[in-house]
């Protein structure tokens, strides 16, 4: 019942107080939304992380795979923009069928071929010309519809609309979480072995995973680029949109749902509104020491930490 | 058309002397720790930017800023390895993630430094031709280096196979507990494979600032080369790494000359996803990568 109402206000705050309070400061709302875009990379990341039990150094890849995927639909096919979001998300999720054969590969392995197929995705858009533009990219990508008299085109609009992708796929990472397939995948981290003599069918279940990360990674990634309305290869495949999911997912938890979104929102904000004022060039130095300082000093990320602490607060009120 | 392959094809194998010394520092380390060092590219960088700040402050040539770039790159090989160390569990997995982390402190701070321009080195004497037979045109410094890389993986593979050390590290990477048993400090072991790598990837780094050209995104790429020349090579074989370096240099020149520059980097990703899918254990390796 407390866990509800505590759902029930972080809605109400969400979707209300942010734009009130902050929707008339334009910068501000594109920062946030542009940490919730990396947070949803980050979800994502992260269900293939904890669920699967896969590193991946590829999300770049199925990131620009869904923005081409809907801009193309959209530019040359003209789909209607949310469909063709989804869309992209499904090409994602193709193109992470081809990714698969790396899923018999042992861990670190599985990272790097990963990495390997994000740089074969960025060249393949470069070089089909007719299809992407090619390197000069594509501009004046349509932006989003109004819906139910919301114009989701808006900075307040696409804000509700990345923060609604987000929430559904949290809630659908819970569902999988707390599902039999989830139950195995958990088993599967103690030991791979043992699920797999009792029967389940280990790779298929990473199988799915790699299909659903792929799919949110791909819808967030056309989100992007129907908000900002440009693309090319070097924006699209950027190692950044590898970077900093993984980073915020570190950072917040990744064995937790919301640590990642918080993560994201955290360091994004922190970084783009104190470091890069700071340093200007090479400023992402701050993700590379929260990666290694987080890996050393708190390997299960903030949000269990903060869990721990307020357990240890909890406990001394009590006594 | 068959001048242009003979070039290629004769460039290929200058690019694979170095391209040689990265991945068997890459490979020493993993043989030893089974960690991948994500960094690795970036200690090459390091070391390609301090022969260029030695020349342009003091007017150094690239070779004797060698010393200097030694100490430098292994003061922070050694900085890596103590981090790792301090890794408490999951270490595969998470060594992978804590050096993508210092690979990217490291190819920032270089870009603070000494910015994103491209640099390279501006003593002519390292850039005059040499031609081999009238046709095969290539720079004195691509020579040099492609020897001295020769020549460091040939020592290398004497100092594995003749030292009492060398034998050690061996040892260390084919059973750690066995090794333990037979008096041999695994943490001193690694240490040293960690130090080694970073002597060759001083090298390295020295060879790409004078034989090619350097900014900072390079070291990233460099790591990932290295890696796929490890892959192919199959860990643990030191004339499989100098092999599957070639093959690299190789494929890439020929890409560029039979094809177009902007497919290079693709050359060496699908030979890489080639060998993982059909010959996971390399060309030349016994251990496989694959899930036993």
């Amino acid at each position: 019942m407390k866990h509800r109402m505590v759902v029930l206000v972080a809605l109400v705050l969400a979707y209300g107080a942010v734009p009130l309070l902050l929707g008339s400061m334009d910068y501000v709302m594109s920062l946030i939304i542009a940490a919730l875009t990396i947070g949803g990379v980050a979800l994502a990341w992260a269900l293939l992380g904890n669920l699967g039990g896969l590193v991946s150094f590829g999300h770049a890849a199925f990131f620009g795979v869904g923005a081409y995927t809907s801009a193309i639909l959209v530019v040359d096919h003209h789909w209607p923009v949310l469909l063709a979001m989804v869309a992209g998300g499904v090409g994602a999720a193709v193109a992470s069928v081809a990714t698969m054969p790396a899923l018999r590969l042992r861990g670190p392995y599985f990272a790097l071929a990963i990495l390997a197929y994000g740089h074969i995705f960025r060249i393949l858009a470069v070089e089909a010309t007719s299809l992407t533009g090619g390197a000069a990219g594509m501009l004046s990508i349509p932006g989003f519809p109004t819906l139910l008299g919301i114009n989701l085109a808006s900075k307040t609009g696409a804000y509700a609309l990345i923060l609604t992708i987000v929430l559904l796929f949290a809630w659908l990472y819970g569902l999988i979480r707390r599902s039999t397939y989830g139950l195995a995948l958990r088993a599967m981290h103690d030991s791979e072995l043992a699920t797999r003599v009792v029967g389940v069918p280990s790779t298929h279940l990473k199988a799915a995973m790699l299909v659903i990360s792929a799919f949110m990674t791909g819808v967030v990634g056309a989100f992007n680029a129907h908000q900002i309305n440009f693309l090319d290869p070097e924006y699209a495949f950027a190692s950044s949109w590898t970077v900093l999911p993984i980073a915020a997912a570190i950072f917040g938890g990744y064995r937790t749902v919301w640590g990642p979104v918080l993560g994201a929102l955290v360091v994004f904000l922190v970084d783009q509104l104190v470091f890069k004022e700071l340093m200007p060039s090479g400023h992402q130095l701050v993700f590379g020491v929260l990666l290694g300082g987080m890996v050393i000093l708190g390997p299960h990320g903030l949000l269990p930490l903060l869990g721990r602490w307020s357990k240890k607060e909890a406990s001394h009120a009590g006594a | 058309m068959l001048e242009l392959i003979l070039q290629a094809l004769y460039s290929g194998l200058l690019a694979g002397g170095y391209y040689a010394m990265i991945a068997l520092g890459l490979a020493l380390v993993f043989g030893t720790m089974r960690i991948i060092n994500l960094a690795h590219g970036e200690l090459v960088l390091l070391a390609a930017y301090v022969a260029f700040e030695m020349e342009r402050s003091f007017g150094w040539t690239p070779l004797a800023s060698i010393p200097v770039a030694l100490v430098v790159v292994g003061l922070t090989a050694l900085v890596i390895y103590l981090l790792i160390g301090r890794i408490r569990q999951d270490r595969e997995l998470n060594s992978l993630i804590l050096t993508f982390g210092i690979a990217i402190v490291l190819t920032n701070l270089i870009l603070m430094i000494w910015s994103a321009d491209i640099r390279s080195t501006s003593n002519s004497w390292f850039m005059d031709g040499v031609v081999l037979g009238d046709t095969l045109f290539s720079m004195r410094g691509e020579v040099i280096f492609c020897v001295i890389g020769v020549l460091l993986l040939a020592a290398t593979y004497w100092w594995l196979n003749h030292t009492w050390q060398g034998r050690a590290l061996r040892a260390v990477a084919s059973n750690r507990d066995a090794a333990k048993l037979m008096g041999v400090n695994p943490a001193r072991i690694e240490a040293l494979s960690f130090l080694v790598s970073g002597v060759l990837a001083t090298f390295a780094g020295v060879a790409v600032y004078t034989a090619s050209v350097v900014f900072p995104a390079v070291g990233h790429n460099l790591t990932i080369k290295a890696f796929v020349i490890t892959v192919l090579a199959g860990m643990g074989s030191v004339p499989g790494v100098l092999l599957g370096a070639v093959l690299i240099g190789v494929g890439e020149t020929l890409t560029t000359t039979l094809a177009k520059p902007s497919l290079q980097e693709l050359t060496g990703m699908v030979i890489f996803l080639l060998i993982l899918f059909l010959r996971p254990s390399g060309l030349f390796g016994r251990k496989g990568m694959v899930k036993k």
